[in-house]
């Protein structure tokens, strides 16, 4: 079977794949991040947790050039990615999703996916008039790997509809599964399985587990600690901006610091966190 | 017999111009978002500049402008393109990177009344006030038209030209280029997430339409053998507006109907309506308020448009997919089935 992970590998393919070290973020005096400090090992699947308001996605919004870094440095394997414009390091290979799905509503589910390929011949206006056949056959490779994915991620049925029209799950499903299409080296998953049902979620912990084992290295906000747990190979925790500590989950749960920051009002909130 | 036909084909010349300038606002409205209220300045420029490199040097003439290269057509209108693409580079360095959606329209609409005012004072450049008169007929003389033959030759001339712009921009709208526009019309962050340079695109897109915008105004110039500022007064882009929003965003069928519409039956076909007894000019002010209710009508019960915006959908050929897993492969007439390139295909795609 035709692998649809067709990963974009960034320069540099010792060590991890993403280094963060002391970014900071100010909004109007107020350090969102200050100083975060990580490392993503390639090939892993790394959980950013913390409490509400510790900035995890003030990171991901940094890590991915949605907003300025104010202080720090971000490399991409061996690429200084630092305030890099957000589209060029897409095409280096990071892609995310959004905590609140966004997707591009007015284009059916397939185009979605069609859309995602960093770069396609098809996008140049001489290639359009003058290179058809070429057009031909990058469009029918793109289709194929597309409809491969649809059918993977259960949303082949819903293909010719406007994603607009989707359900709040299937447009989670349909963020994840445009990234995968884009084929990213680094997929950074903000929330993946918040407001989804507990069958979904499980499916979705498929999918990512499925993601890494075709060689995408993930790092994923996530606020369920059973997930975490059970798919996760290493955790960075962030509390206000700095980071906290990273290792296992079960590492953590032994972290005085970690339980009195966070885990410890996960555990007192009960089952279910 | 020979009047009616002029009116008939002068209505006939506004539609496919119309649609012309309709596709240019579409690709950068419809399909990529570009709030572009000073469209009709690139409709100005392009009839301008057609008209004066098409007229010969004005040394010597009452009228004062700039060029005078005597340039025949089609080569004249091509420069009216042109010049309206070059505005756009500039117009879209100053806005497109830093600005969007309302903020950018309030900027556009500005520079729209800047160029205006600096046209109409600056009498240098295209005559001012008065603007460009007596440009030549184009092919006329070849062909020994008389005026009313002319405006049926210049009609057709017009219709050819539209339906080729039209193929082009069917061409761009079902590219994955287009597929790109939508996507940074739908949410330009999620685009830039997926490695797409929005300005790029952004930047392509108003030049697409710019180029659509100055040949509709060299057609134009062309066909009415003047311009001046009274032609394009600002207002005049929601005219264009109107054209799309009542046609269909994003549809180019529906294009064609909005500007039958709106500028065909709307606003040239009372034109040639008698005044009314007592009230000369309230035709013109009916008009008006017709267009304004129209688009309310159709924004409040129908905005997607007479024909709306196309579900594109796609599917491979049908043998691969019931190999596949048997779903399903009837394709709809709206289908756009990606065959497979024969050999020799991809072997001249790969040598291309």
């Amino acid at each position: 079977m035709m692998s649809y992970h067709e990963t974009t590998t960034p320069t540099g393919a010792e060590g991890p794949i993403l280094r963060c070290e002391g970014i900071v973020k100010t909004f109007g005096g107020v350090n969102a991040v200050n100083g975060a400090t990580f490392d993503v090992p390639r090939n892993k699947i790394t959980a950013l947790i913390g409490p509400n308001g510790a900035g995890k996605t003030t990171v991901v919004n940094l890590l991915s050039g949605a907003m300025k870094i104010d202080a720090g440095r971000v490399q991409l394997g061996s690429t200084d990615i630092t305030n890099m414009e957000r589209y060029k390091i897409a095409r280096l290979g990071l892609m995310r999703t959004f905590q609140l799905s966004r997707e591009l509503g007015g284009l059916t589910v397939l185009e979605n996916l069609l859309v995602a390929p960093k770069v396609q011949a098809g996008e140049s206006l001489f290639n359009i008039f003058f290179r058809p056949r070429l057009l031909k056959r990058e469009e029918r490779q793109n289709l194929e790997r597309a409809l491969e994915i649809l059918r993977t991620y259960g949303l082949y049925d819903l293909r010719d509809n406007r994603a607009r029209e989707l359900s709040g799950g299937q447009k989670k499903l349909l963020e994840i599964s445009r990234g995968v299409m884009a084929a990213p080296s680094l997929f950074l998953l903000d929330e993946p399985m918040a407001g989804v049902n507990p069958a979904l979620i499980d499916k979705i912990g498929g999918y990512i587990l499925d993601m890494k084992a075709q060689g995408v290295t993930v790092l994923m906000i996530e606020h369920n600690l059973n997930v975490v747990e059970r798919i996760c190979d290493n955790v960075v925790v962030l509390a206000e901006g700095r980071t906290l500590a990273t290792g296992t989950m079960s590492e953590l749960r032994e972290n005085k610091e970690v339980v009195t920051a966070y885990l410890g009002e996960i555990i007192n909130a009960g089952p279910g966190h | 017999m020979a009047q009616f036909w002029f009116y008939v084909f002068t209505l006939v010349f506004f539609l496919f111009d119309y649609f012309i300038l309709a596709m240019g606002l579409n690709i950068q409205y419809g399909e990529t978002g570009i709030l572009n209220f000073a469209y009709i300045g690139f409709v100005a420029i392009g009839a301008y500049v057609t008209g004066a490199v098409s007229l010969p040097n004005s040394v010597g003439t009452a009228q004062q402008y700039i060029f005078g290269f005597n340039l025949p057509f089609p080569f004249s209108l091509l420069a009216g393109g042109v010049a309206s693409m070059l505005l756009a580079v500039v117009v879209a360095a100053i806005t497109l990177r830093r600005l969007r959606t309302d903020y950018l329209a309030m900027v556009l609409i500005s520079l729209s009344l800047v160029l205006y005012d600096v046209i109409n004072n600056y009498v240098r450049l295209f005559n001012g006030a008065d603007g460009l008169y007596n440009v030549p007929e184009p092919m006329a003389g070849i062909f020994h038209l008389t005026s009313n033959a002319f405006v049926v030759f210049f009609a057709c001339v017009t219709g050819v030209i539209s339906l080729i712009m039209w193929a082009g921009m069917s061409r761009i709208t079902r590219s994955p280029l287009g597929r790109t526009f939508r996507a940074i019309r739908d949410d330009p962050d999620v685009a830039s997430a997926l490695g797409k340079g929005v300005f790029r695109y952004q930047l392509t897109s108003m030049l697409i339409g710019s180029f659509y915008a100055g040949i509709g105004g060299g057609l134009i110039i062309q066909f009415g053998g003047s311009f001046n500022p009274s032609a394009w007064l600002p207002g005049e882009t929601f005219v264009v507006f109107a054209v799309i929003i009542v046609g269909g965003v994003g549809n180019n069928v529906g294009l064609l109907m909005g500007a039958l519409l709106v500028e065909t039956l709307l606003i040239h076909l009372p034109a040639f309506l008698p005044d009314i007894p007592g009230h000369p000019g309230l035709i013109e002010y009916i008009d008006a308020m017709v267009i304004g209710i129209m688009l309310m009508v159709m924004l409040w019960f129908r905005p997607q448009g007479i024909i709306p915006e196309r579900v594109r959908r796609f599917s491979l050929p049908a043998s691969e997919l019931s190999n596949r897993d048997g779903h399903s492969v009837a394709a709809p007439a709206e289908t756009v089935t990606v065959a497979a390139p024969a050999a020799n295909e991809i072997h001249e795609g790969d040598r291309a």
